[in-house]
């Protein structure tokens, strides 16, 4: 029988071993899955900026931003273990919070909701909320926009039959054939298509914009799990500061040409002069007032959301969304 | 027949719920993600009503639908059969139709028939009727050799009465495509709620997506599969009984 040559067996695997060890980078970058909200488009750009520019990896995080869409949940993601990170909307926050969802918000990335309305400019304007009565109103039955045209209407006083609501979908043909008075749109992606659209025809455009009347709902923010704050909170500082450097950067004037560079690697079907335009309305609604920070959390608008939610019996009860809202994380502007 | 189609389905149901509140248990998930049994039974309480009636209206759409396709696949299908020129060329040309994927023509639909009923009634017909036109003109393609022999030698052979001998030998075939396709007329109608209906069950999925809210959508599956499972089973008992009454004529 043949002997086993020891020697060479364990000097070959000490050296297969110190191989190995010397081969791996100093630090390995943390690897981390990032689910958005929706598609990747102009309401992404800090998003797509951090990444693609290098600032996630420059925070020693290997990122994979993942497109979101309507069948896709940030917070399902979460606790799914799928994701480390996501975008969702203040009602998908508070809806998962009601349901026990260990779900907490680190940022808030929209300071002014997007959701509003389009109107042509032909029509009477919209300057106070009675002035809604007898208009047909597009809504998107069970999304954001008919709880908050509710709220509206309830603000105003204004009964369900004093107005026409009409049940939208992707499709704008009800709005151009004027079966449709004001039209649901995110203000920064579809305004900007389809005002332009209008404007070929000679017709100008307004906006109605909730906010202006009193009711702000909270829209994307900045999600992860209450296990990540806990066990890993540096991974979570890491993350929020190269995520909101992206989005200074993204939305600073002066990097406006590199900013839309980074756009048009990812939009390829919208032209530059509306990705440009969609890019500067994108900042009105992100940058907060001078003294406070990109990323920060309204704490009033986000009670107002939950009280709306509770007032249109959307929650069965109040769920003190306050206590979720985690501000430590946002580095000081 | 019927009762045996609905005990295989809550079988079925109950074996995938179970699957999923098992994970929701050893995962420790929030209802958010998997809803508990209490919230899917409150849920079943509150909106069963409303539900069972979208149900009911999606099923009437893809009745008609069904029915609309299988005259047509019937007709291609029996023009289909023959090797002549044009045979083929309503072969090559019902084939070419459904290459193109009805996401993308259903906003073609929606715009030149607006979101109503003739809407979602074409997009069920036309998700149900290719199916069935590839069983049909299999079918009806097929001599019965046998028989047809008889008939061609006495030259009394006529394309009705080939078609028949044909349909006859095959009942149990087309009985079972037949059935088969109610569940594509179902799927076509509620894919069309969902894309731009104002109603029917599809339409109210659409709306608990929004809601992320899955013991509705756990809800709105058991209906329309129970809902599925009877007509299903009625097309079965119709397809046995019209069977064994040619059989006695």
């Amino acid at each position: 029988m043949r002997k086993i040559p020891y020697r060479a067996v364990l000097l070959t695997l000490a050296m297969l071993f110190s191989f190995s060890v010397f081969a791996l980078p100093a630090e390995a970058a943390e690897e981390i899955n990032y689910r958005l909200k929706w598609l990747l488009n102009t309401s992404v750009v800090g998003d797509i900026y951090a990444d693609v520019q290098g600032v996630f990896a420059e925070n020693g995080l290997k990122v994979t931003v993942k497109p979101g869409g309507p069948e896709r949940d940030a917070i399902r993601e979460l606790e799914l273990g799928l994701a480390q990170f996501g975008v969702a909307s203040a009602d998908q926050v508070i809806r998962a919070l009601s349901k026990g969802s260990p779900v907490v918000v680190i940022a808030q990335l929209f300071q002014v909701n997007p959701l509003q309305w389009i109107y042509r400019a032909s029509a009477p304007p919209i300057n106070t909320l009675s002035d809604l009565k007898t208009r047909r109103i597009g809504i998107t039955y069970g999304g954001n926009d008919e709880t908050i045209m509710r709220t509206l209407l309830a603000k105003g006083k204004i009964a369900e039959k004093d107005v026409r609501l009409f049940s939208v979908r992707y499709d704008y043909t009800p709005f151009y054939q004027k079966k449709v008075d004001i039209w649901p749109v995110y203000r920064n992606t579809q305004a900007t298509i389809l005002s332009r659209k209008l404007e070929k025809e000679g017709e100008a455009v307004q906006y109605f914009n909730p906010a202006e009347f009193g009711v702000h709902f909270v829209a994307n923010s900045v999600v992860t799990s209450r296990e990540m704050i806990e066990k890993r909170p540096e991974t979570v500082k890491r993350f929020i500061q190269a995520l909101l450097r992206g989005w200074k950067e993204s939305l600073s004037p002066e990097n406006e040409a590199r900013a839309l560079e980074t756009l048009q690697q990812v939009d390829k079907d919208t032209p530059p002069d509306v990705l440009l335009e969609q890019l500067r309305i994108t900042r009105q609604l992100i940058v907060p007032p001078a003294g406070t920070a990109i990323g920060a959390i309204d704490i009033a608008a986000w009670k107002q959301t939950e009280a709306i939610m509770i007032q249109q019996k959307q929650i069965p009860k109040p769920v003190r969304v306050e206590t979720v809202l985690q501000s430590g994380f946002i580095p000081a502007d | 027949m019927l009762h045996r189609r609905i005990y295989q389905f809550l079988i079925i149901y109950f074996m995938a719920l179970t699957l999923l509140l098992c994970i929701k248990y050893a995962l420790g998930l929030s209802s958010y993600v998997i809803p508990g049994p209490y919230e899917i039974w409150s849920t079943f309480g509150n909106v069963l009503r409303r539900y069972m009636s979208d149900v009911m209206d999606t099923l009437s759409v893809a009745i008609i639908g069904q029915i609309v396709s299988v005259f047509l696949a019937l007709t291609v299908g029996i023009i289909g059969r023959q090797t002549t020129w044009f045979g083929s060329f309503v072969k090559v040309a019902a084939y070419n139709i459904q290459a193109y994927p009805i996401v993308a023509l259903a906003p073609i639909i929606f715009i030149l028939l607006g979101d109503g009923f003739l809407s979602r009634l074409l997009i069920a017909a036309m998700i149900c009727y290719f199916p069935l036109l590839l069983s049909i003109i299999g079918i009806m393609s097929e001599p019965v050799t046998d028989i047809e022999h008889f008939y061609r030698v006495t030259g009394r052979m006529r394309w009705q009465l080939e078609v028949k001998i044909r349909a006859f030998e095959n009942l149990s075939k087309l009985t079972t495509v037949v059935a088969g396709s109610a569940t594509l007329a179902m799927a076509g109608t509620i894919v069309s709620e969902f894309i731009a209906a104002n109603a029917g069950i599809g339409y109210s999925i659409r709306i608990a997506l929004y809601q992320s809210d899955l013991s509705k959508i756990l809800i709105a599956l058991f209906l329309i599969g129970i809902t599925l499972s009877v007509y299903q089973g009625l097309l079965e008992t119709t397809g046995s009984v019209v069977k064994r009454l040619w059989e006695i004529r």
